[in-house]
């Protein structure tokens, strides 16, 4: 009771002063700093522009001020001698104890007047697709919780050291550690949480629980060393050591501190989010596997149960095997790391398994005995947390299971066999997938998945594919069917995400592309058996096409990106630019090595989105808004003063010589080689001419060895020489 | 109360013995005078008492009770000024009565509070922010504090330091009321402050003590030791301690205080100042 009200008396008085006052506004307006100098958040979604990347900013800055505040609160008593008198009213360490906790609620009023007064900014910078629990996890997860690890560790510093220039350097090493050398490194950065998108139309529950979990490791580590340093606060007139003897007579406070420690050491060692992926990429000894001789599968199935409430999984995979050999021979499968194997039956007897340590590529390998039985029906009954590649353990998030989105990929989905042929037929699968109801199955494959059963909420949905591995989303989805190209189009896309695309015409759009692609270029490569599924997918930082399917990252579907005057005058004609892209930027089309060379995706796409813009709205318009935009921006790049003096560019400190880079090879990627194509569609003879060009290019047959699509391809297409599109 | 000092030595890590075999009784209701010239080791003896400190040797007793196991305990019973302390500047004086009552765990805080600030005279001053106190105001809400819900031991290291002399009397008038039904320690270096109202003076140097008892005892043992003359070349040869020195049209009147007093000194009466001063120069002396 005494102490219940010392603290809110301590509050209280830390809200008389004008240091504590100075900090909650600073952290208030903390948030400014991630939309102008900090964004460590690249994604261009909404989210993470207008969100993630203010409440990252929020939580290094307030984390820093609250340290500071801390450090000088805890100085203050001893500089301006008040300890005389409150250690004669309290033990010290209850004062310490006290003071350091009392700064936790100003914290928390710090964090919760930043949400106040950051929620309208947010809710009118992103617009339709924010949503409330996001904004909230954000700023808790990102802000809220660097706050506390701040004042612990900078408390801890003073109390070991009572010295407030010690601590404070020891403080900022220890915060200039998280926002620099260990900045890669997802458990370590205490201050800076690794966090590179968050979603728009989907869920962010995958990024926000290894956040979470970064958080609370490092409190339970820094509450750990806390303990030890309140163990050291000075009684007595005595030194560090003897005040720790003295303190550490109350048994109590180093076993506590003992325990705190030994947790975070669990904690960090057994983190169960990311993998222990080989980190050497030229590391393949899963695929190099030999097959096994005289077994071959002739079928699989799966039934997962995702748990979307703790984003796990439940899974039961059934092989059916023809084991010719006569003997009993090990069966390898690639499972999710995270994933424990719970039972292994062949013919209904317990099979012997065993799981490897070793793991490679988001996989570990699971062996299981395979009798020497004819026909063996091999059934694997596995689940728990899907573990994503720590080579990505700065990017993640993908693997996402929630009650809104769900991508489940290959091992994640079922154990995928990696040693044993199949027979004539393929791999021929079958799964079945439970779901909460209002979610939409789409396999990434040609087939469709069918709802088969619906009970207590919950959906089954079932669909057939082929092979060891396979894609999965699901989620809240709008499906649109689409005639185009001769094809069937089934253009899915985020509920949420409606207004914006309804506002940017996406299916008129989709049908205008795939139309006039279609018709001038060819037929999509990945399309299969007269349809296609073109899937919005959560942020993933690209796309991917095949087997029938094409992802659209939802990034290039913001509206801010929609709104963007670079790649077309209306936010229907950027869907267009990025539906295009379905042609010239995915299946190996470009190198994509150097992200700045002008001969990139952007500049086909720019101009094809340009040709069928002329057709919508006639050549003035196009004129206008296309070639007139790229004449006067490359006109301005050529007369750039780094242009025309490159060698002061090399002057110029990396990270602005970078920002220069990356505008000047915008500027060449959109509208200077749209230019060039342009100049080249005249030599060559006209649109016809160049259309028939483009169409050879892209059903061209790649060289396996080198498969990109060269400028010098495009120029010996055209007939032409470098020197003949030059601008100048 | 009571408290049981023995054999008490503190040694400071710089090697400085502050404290050295010291062994005291003290039992309330009493206003002790601790007196003793700078370094003798009051501060010591006091810092000691209230359990900031170790010693490195001998016990104290509180109520029978070793202190350094009731630190709690005896907190709660203690009220204390020390000789140098800071106040919180952004808080008026009342709202830093108010967090030190809470910080002392008393539970009718606000009467605590009102009873504290009217004995020290701060009631016009109550809502004043303590950063535009005067040096005086500072050490009465300091001493406030200190009185915060009666506690039966109180412990006032130069409690009138920055007091004008009409405060100065009225506190010592203060702690005499005070120290009616409990136990008060009292150092300072105003004689005049102890022989007013203390009931008992303890007499320390280098870390000893060298009397206990009341000032009447302390002044008796001065008797025959103290002279007044006019000014002596040959004063200071004999080992006369000067006490005063005044300035007449006649010429320099002395006062002094010395084991053998020289033949030109006219014996006087001691005042508790003499005897103090010939204590401690004899005490010197040896």
């Amino acid at each position: 009771m005494k102490a219940v009200k010392y603290f809110s008396y301590e509050v209280k008085r830390l809200m008389r002063e004008r240091p504590a006052l100075l900090v909650i506004i600073l952290s208030v307006l903390s948030p400014l700093a991630g939309l102008t100098l900090y964004r460590p958040a690249s994604a261009g979604t909404m989210m993470s522009v207008y969100l993630a990347n203010p409440a990252l900013a929020g939580g290094a800055v307030s984390g820093i001020l609250f340290g500071a505040l801390t450090l000088y609160e805890l100085d203050r008593t001893k500089r301006k001698r008040m300890e005389a008198l409150t250690d004669a009213a309290c033990p010290p360490t209850d004062t310490a104890l006290i003071r350091t906790a009392a700064l936790l609620p100003i914290a928390a009023a710090a964090l919760m007047l930043t949400m106040l007064v950051w929620l309208p900014v947010s809710f009118f910078k992103i617009g339709s697709v924010m949503d409330l629990t996001n904004y909230c996890l954000a700023y808790l997860l990102f802000m809220g919780l660097a706050l506390p690890s701040a004042i612990l560790a900078a408390s801890a510093a003073y109390q070991f050291t009572r010295r407030a220039d010690l601590s404070f350097v020891l403080f900022a090493a220890f915060a200039g550690s998280s926002l620099t050398v260990w900045a890669d490194d997802w458990q370590l950065c205490w201050l800076n949480p690794c966090v590179w998108a968050l979603s728009d139309d989907f869920s962010n529950f995958r990024i926000f629980r290894s956040v979470a979990y970064m958080r609370l490791t490092w409190l339970t580590g820094l509450a750990g060393i806390w303990t030890l340093s309140w163990i050291c606060v000075r009684r007595r007139g005595k030194g560090i050591i003897g005040s720790a003897l003295y303190s550490c007579r109350r048994l109590y406070r180093p076993a506590a501190a003992l325990l705190l420690l030994v947790c975070y050491g669990i904690g960090y060692a057994a983190q169960p989010i990311v993998d222990h992926s080989d980190p050497d990429p030229e590391v393949m000894t899963f695929a190099e596997l030999p097959y096994l001789d005289g077994i071959v599968c002739s079928g699989r199935t799966a039934q997962v149960c995702p748990d979307t409430s703790d984003g796990t999984v439940d899974g039961k995979a059934v092989y059916m095997f023809s084991n010719s050999s006569g003997r009993e021979q090990t069966a390898a499968f690639g499972i999710n790391p995270g994933y424990t194997v719970y039972s292994a039956k062949a013919n209904g007897e317990d099979a012997a398994f065993s799981v490897g340590g070793h793991q490679e590529f988001n996989e570990a390998m699971l062996e299981v005995a395979v009798p020497a039985e004819g026909d063996v029906e091999l059934v694997v009954e596995y689940g728990g947390f899907p573990q994503e590649s720590s080579g990505f353990s700065t990017h993640q998030g993908y693997t996402e299971i929630s009650e809104k989105y769900i991508c489940l990929q290959n091992a994640a989905l079922a154990p995928r066999l990696l040693n044993v042929l199949p027979d004539e037929g393929g791999y021929p699968a079958e799964i079945e997938i439970t779901l909460p109801e209002h979610m939409t199955v789409i396999p990434f494959c040609a087939s469709e998945a069918e709802r088969i059963s619906a009970n207590d909420g919950m959906a089954v949905w079932r669909y057939e594919d082929s092979g060891t591995g396979g894609i999965l989303y699901a989620g809240d989805y709008i499906c649109q069917n689409i005639e185009a190209g001769g094809i069937d189009i089934q253009f899915y896309y985020g509920r949420k995400h409606r207004e914006v695309m309804e506002t940017a015409g996406a299916s008129e759009a989709v049908k205008t592309v795939v139309d006039y692609c279609t018709e001038h270029y060819g037929p999509l490569s990945f399309g299969s058996g007269g349809s296609l599924k073109l899937i919005q997918s959560r942020v993933y930082g690209g796309g991917y096409a095949g087997g029938g399917a094409s992802l659209l990252d939802e990034e290039d579907f913001t509206s801010d990106n929609l709104n963007g005057s670079g790649k077309g005058a209306a936010p229907g004609e950027v869907m267009i630019h990025e539906l295009v892209h379905q042609w010239w930027g995915l299946a190996n089309m470009f190198d994509p090595s150097d992200s700045t060379d002008p001969w990139s995706a952007e500049g086909l796409t720019v101009y094809t989105a340009y040709r069928i813009v002329k057709e919508l709205y006639g050549a003035d318009y196009a004129e206008k808004y296309y070639t007139e935009q790229w004449r006067k921006e490359t006109d301005d790049y050529y007369l750039n003063f780094y242009v025309r003096e490159p060698e002061y560019l090399d002057r110029l400190p990396e990270d602005k010589r970078a920002e220069i880079t990356g505008a000047l090879s915008h500027v060449r990627q959109y509208c200077e080689m749209p230019l060039k194509i342009l100049k080249a569609e005249k030599l060559v003879g006209g649109e016809e001419a160049m259309d028939g060009i483009l169409s050879e290019l892209f059903s061209r047959e790649p060289d396996p060895a080198y498969p990109y699509l060269t400028y010098q391809n495009f120029l010996d297409a055209c007939g032409l020489k470098e020197e003949d599109l030059e601008l100048g | 109360m009571e408290i049981s000092i023995r054999d008490l030595c503190m040694t400071y890590p710089n090697g400085k013995r502050a404290l050295n075999g010291l062994s005291l009784e003290l039992n309330a209701p009493s206003l002790v005078g601790l007196l003793g010239p700078n370094g003798a080791g009051k501060s010591t003896l006091m810092k000691l008492l209230v359990t900031a400190l170790t010693p490195s040797s001998g016990t104290i007793l509180a109520d029978g009770r070793a202190v350094a196991k009731t630190e709690r305990a005896l907190k709660s019973q203690l009220g204390y000024l020390p000789q140098e302390f800071g106040l919180f500047d952004e808080l008026t004086v009342a709202q830093f009565l108010d967090y030190m009552a809470a910080l002392k765990g008393l539970r009718d805080s606000k009467t605590a509070v009102r009873k504290a600030i009217g004995a020290v005279g701060l009631e016009e001053k109550k809502k004043t922010r303590i950063r535009a106190l005067s040096g005086g105001q500072r050490q009465r809400t300091g001493i406030a504090q200190a009185l915060l819900g009666d506690p039966p031991l109180l412990i006032l290291d130069e409690p009138t330091v920055g007091l004008d002399p009409e405060e100065r009397i009225r506190f010592r008038n203060l702690f005499s009321q005070t120290a009616q039904d409990r136990l008060v320690l009292l150092s300072t270096h105003i004689i005049e402050d102890v022989q007013s109202v203390c009931d008992r003076l303890v007499v320390i140097d280098r870390g000893r003590i060298l009397f206990s008892g009341t000032a009447e005892q302390l002044i008796r043992n001065a008797a025959g030791h103290v002279g007044v003359f006019w000014e002596h070349d040959t004063a200071r040869e004999r080992g006369l301690h000067i006490t005063a020195r005044v300035n007449t049209s006649r010429g320099v009147r002395c006062r002094a205080v010395a084991d053998e007093l020289p033949d030109y000194a006219e014996p006087d009466e001691p005042t508790l100042e003499d005897a103090y001063l010939y204590l401690i120069s004899g005490e010197a002396h040896r």
